[in-house]
């Protein structure tokens, strides 16, 4: 079939309920040709995730609404056809690697969409054989998806999609839950993919991740595509105002102060060469530190390396099996756990882990009135601190990613415990929230509240820690400023975090 | 019960058909048996069985998380009967769940789901039962994670009658995360052409001669055993 664009979009306007004066999608036009590799970048709430999934029909067929324009792919157009028939056309890679797999072996998995095209089991088999081998996952096919790493997954979903032959594939913010070592592998894939001849869709707001690997970047800004350019002419004054931001080459060598804690702060958590295994496998082995009134550490590495099961030993949630942890004088294995959550407080990297309030002041409140330490003073300095005077009525579930996250290092303090842990607070989330969170950050600190980041975000860290702290496999690799840290290669090679800096011509 | 014994090295590569109805076989036998001697017979062929696999280590953790509902059906029936029936009725359920292990763990989702549908069961139905079984163990992480996270807050729920009240502590966060979860499974699926018409499957099922005589072994024994029982 002979067809002009491989996407082609005009005056594309779109709403999840009925026609309203502000839809999501304001006025779309986008046109890529063959073997284009674009990126689509905005805020989150800009609408990137939403025309993603117009390029495969999902909307609006499988979300309703109301949409006018027409999206076009390879000539096909999406609001006519069903998302099934763009199933050869169209491959789509989401941004939660638990939520896109659903069979019992990735054999079936990558398969699945083969066998939705009706082909015989024998083209299915060598079909899935091949985008296998492409990805060098081949000997993962015999394996249960739940058993495979956030990353493995990824490049499953990938091979998923590719298995089909499809002339566009469509990303959506596939680095999110990823760390360091890991995207570099998803982006080395996705260029191959892409000299096979496939048009590539990406949608991304960390942009130092994206912009070497693309031939255009589109930015989106409500709802409206506000710049279409290429990387080379895209400079980072001409995005902040659409709230989003990428460090120039060379940024991992700029110094940045952060004030540490006075001298003589005392000593709030003092861990003491701890060993833990757990099923037989060890976790963490020898690991000592200690962290002082106001001060700032942030605890890197890969996913795996063991910083959130470092991070419940600090509150009882487990016991070392070697070594001791004193929080605030309390030795952890002497303690009930309620006991020595009234000192630290953890955020979990996901915050639906923990609402069940009708609205957020409740849900806030919860933790310290279950303690008997319940502070209306503090309570509403916290509420003002992450700006959350305008969302109390709400309910916490129906908040944006970035709300509920606020939400939940409220919760977090309502004990206003010594010690505030942080497991990944960034994941996800956009320049706007980083600054906001950078700023809660310093003043907590300020405050004297002593603050624990577990991140594999280095940028954040670096523009937020006093100290740095980097594990692998269970160990403390290194640990000092940042600016010491980050110059051993070597240890931030073990780590998996590779400085993201990488120049415009990095192959 | 020597066809039996002549099929077990086969039973693994059983169409997935076959192997159901054996099991529901297993269970209408097993359910009409009210005698201890018969009962053990039938417990011990499944031992074997599931010896054979390989499988055994699986197996008593599945018995452990089964007995206590055995011990409280046992109690139930004691307390409306006598120590034998009681016991007896325990030992039943301890039989069905060991099937029923035998069962599952011989078959994937894919292969039941799939299995399903040749037999008639519209794929969507189908799907939903192989699928659900799938995200068992993920649904117990993430209840693993909000018991965490509840547990940092100070909010005291855990093992123990105390904690009763504070249930909906746990439940409410992981309904939530229940239903996200199958939203954004819906999504991919339907990406990948859930709905479409026409589909095929990876591994092709066929009722092969050895499944028919499984099938017409297992109606034969059935047939036999309530003859036997009339006498």
């Amino acid at each position: 079939m002979h067809y002009s664009h491989t996407i082609k979009i005009s005056s594309l306007k779109y709403s999840y309920r009925e026609k309203t004066a502000f839809p999501v999608l304001n006025g779309i036009d986008l046109t890529a040709g063959e073997n284009e590799y674009i990126l689509l970048c905005g805020a989150s709430g800009s609408g990137k995730s939403t025309l993603c999934r117009t390029l495969n029909g999902l909307i609006p067929h499988f979300y309703g609404g109301s949409l006018e324009g027409y999206v076009r792919i390879a000539g096909v157009d999406t609001t006519i056809r069903t998302v099934g028939d763009m199933l050869e056309l169209v491959g789509m890679v989401f941004q939660n690697p638990e939520a896109q797999l659903f069979c019992s072996t990735i054999e079936h998995e990558i398969a699945f969409g083969l066998e939705s095209l009706g082909l015989a089991p024998s083209e299915i088999k060598s079909r899935v054989r091949r985008a296998a081998e492409k990805l060098s996952i081949a000997d993962l096919l015999h394996r249960n998806p739940h058993t495979l790493s956030d990353g493995e997954k990824q490049f499953v979903a990938i091979a998923a999609a590719t298995a089909l032959s499809p002339k566009l594939i469509v990303l959506d913010e596939p680095y999110a839950n990823l760390d360091p070592s890991n995207v570099q592998r998803v982006r080395c894939a996705l260029k191959e993919i892409r000299r096979q001849g496939v048009c590539i869709v990406i949608a991304e707001h960390r942009l130092h991740y994206t912009l070497p690997d693309v031939d255009r970047v589109a930015v989106i800004h409500d709802g409206r595509i506000v710049i279409d350019t290429p990387p080379a002419l895209l400079l980072p004054h001409h995005v902040k105002g659409y709230g989003l931001e990428f460090p120039l080459p060379g940024y991992m060598e700029e110094k940045i102060e952060i004030p540490g804690p006075p001298p003589g702060a005392e000593t709030v958590l003092s861990v003491e060469n701890i060993s833990f295994s757990k099923n037989g496998t060890p976790l963490l082995k020898d690991i000592s530190f200690t962290l002082r009134k106001g001060e700032c550490i942030a605890v890197l590495g890969a996913n795996g390396a063991g910083k959130t099961t470092l991070l419940k030993h600090i509150n009882g949630l487990y016991l070392p099996d070697k070594g001791k942890i004193t929080l605030m004088g309390l030795d952890t294995s002497q303690k009930k756990i309620p006991e020595l959550a009234r000192y630290a407080g953890i955020a979990f990297q996901n915050p639906d882990s923990q609402f069940f309030m009708l609205n957020v002041r409740d849900e806030i409140s919860a933790g310290a009135i279950a303690l008997n330490c319940y502070d209306e003073k503090w309570i509403n300095r916290l509420v003002d601190l992450f700006g959350l005077e305008k969302l109390l009525k709400r309910a916490p579930y129906r908040l944006s990613g970035g709300e509920k996250k606020r939400v939940a290092f409220a919760s977090a303090l309502a004990a206003k415990p010594a010690v505030l842990a942080l497991d990944e607070p960034t994941a996800g989330q956009d320049t706007r929230f980083r600054c906001a969170l950078s700023g809660f950050l310093s003043e907590l600190t300020a405050e004297g509240i002593a603050v624990i980041l577990v991140t594999h975000d280095l940028l954040f860290a670096k523009q937020n820690a006093h100290r740095f702290l980097l594990m692998a496999k269970g160990k403390i690799i290194s640990e000092g400023t940042p600016g010491k840290v980050i110059s051993d290669k070597t240890a931030m090679q073990l780590a998996g975090l590779l400085p993201a800096e990488r120049t415009k011509n990095d192959a | 019960m020597r066809a039996f014994y002549l099929l077990k090295g086969r039973k693994m590569t059983l169409d997935p058909r076959t192997k159901l109805l054996l099991s529901v076989f297993y269970v209408i036998l097993v359910v009409f048996s009210y005698e201890l001697l018969p009962l053990i017979f039938e417990w011990v062929f499944i031992l074997l069985l599931i010896l054979i696999a390989g499988k055994t280590k699986e197996h008593l953790r599945w018995l452990k998380a089964v007995a206590p509902m055995a011990i409280f059906f046992g109690a139930v029936v004691w307390w409306s009967s006598d120590g034998k029936s009681a016991f007896i009725a325990g030992f039943k359920l301890v039989n069905i769940a060991s099937v029923f292990f035998a069962f599952f763990t011989s078959t994937s989702p894919e292969d039941l789901g799939n299995a399903l549908v040749k037999a008639g069961m519209p794929y969507p139905v189908a799907f939903v039962m192989s699928v659900s079984l799938q995200f068992v163990p993920v649904m117990a992480r993430k209840a693993g994670n909000v018991l965490d996270a509840q547990r940092s807050r100070g909010i005291p729920i855990g093992p123990g009658w105390k904690a009763v009240r504070y249930f909906h502590v746990l439940l409410i966060p992981v309904l939530i995360q229940s239903i996200r979860l199958a939203e954004e499974l819906a999504e991919a699926m339907e990406s990948r052409g859930f709905g479409r018409p026409g589909r095929t499957f990876l591994k092709d099922y066929k009722m092969r001669p050895a499944d028919w005589i499984a099938v017409f072994a297992g109606l034969l024994l059935l047939a036999a055993f309530f003859l036997l029982r009339q006498c």
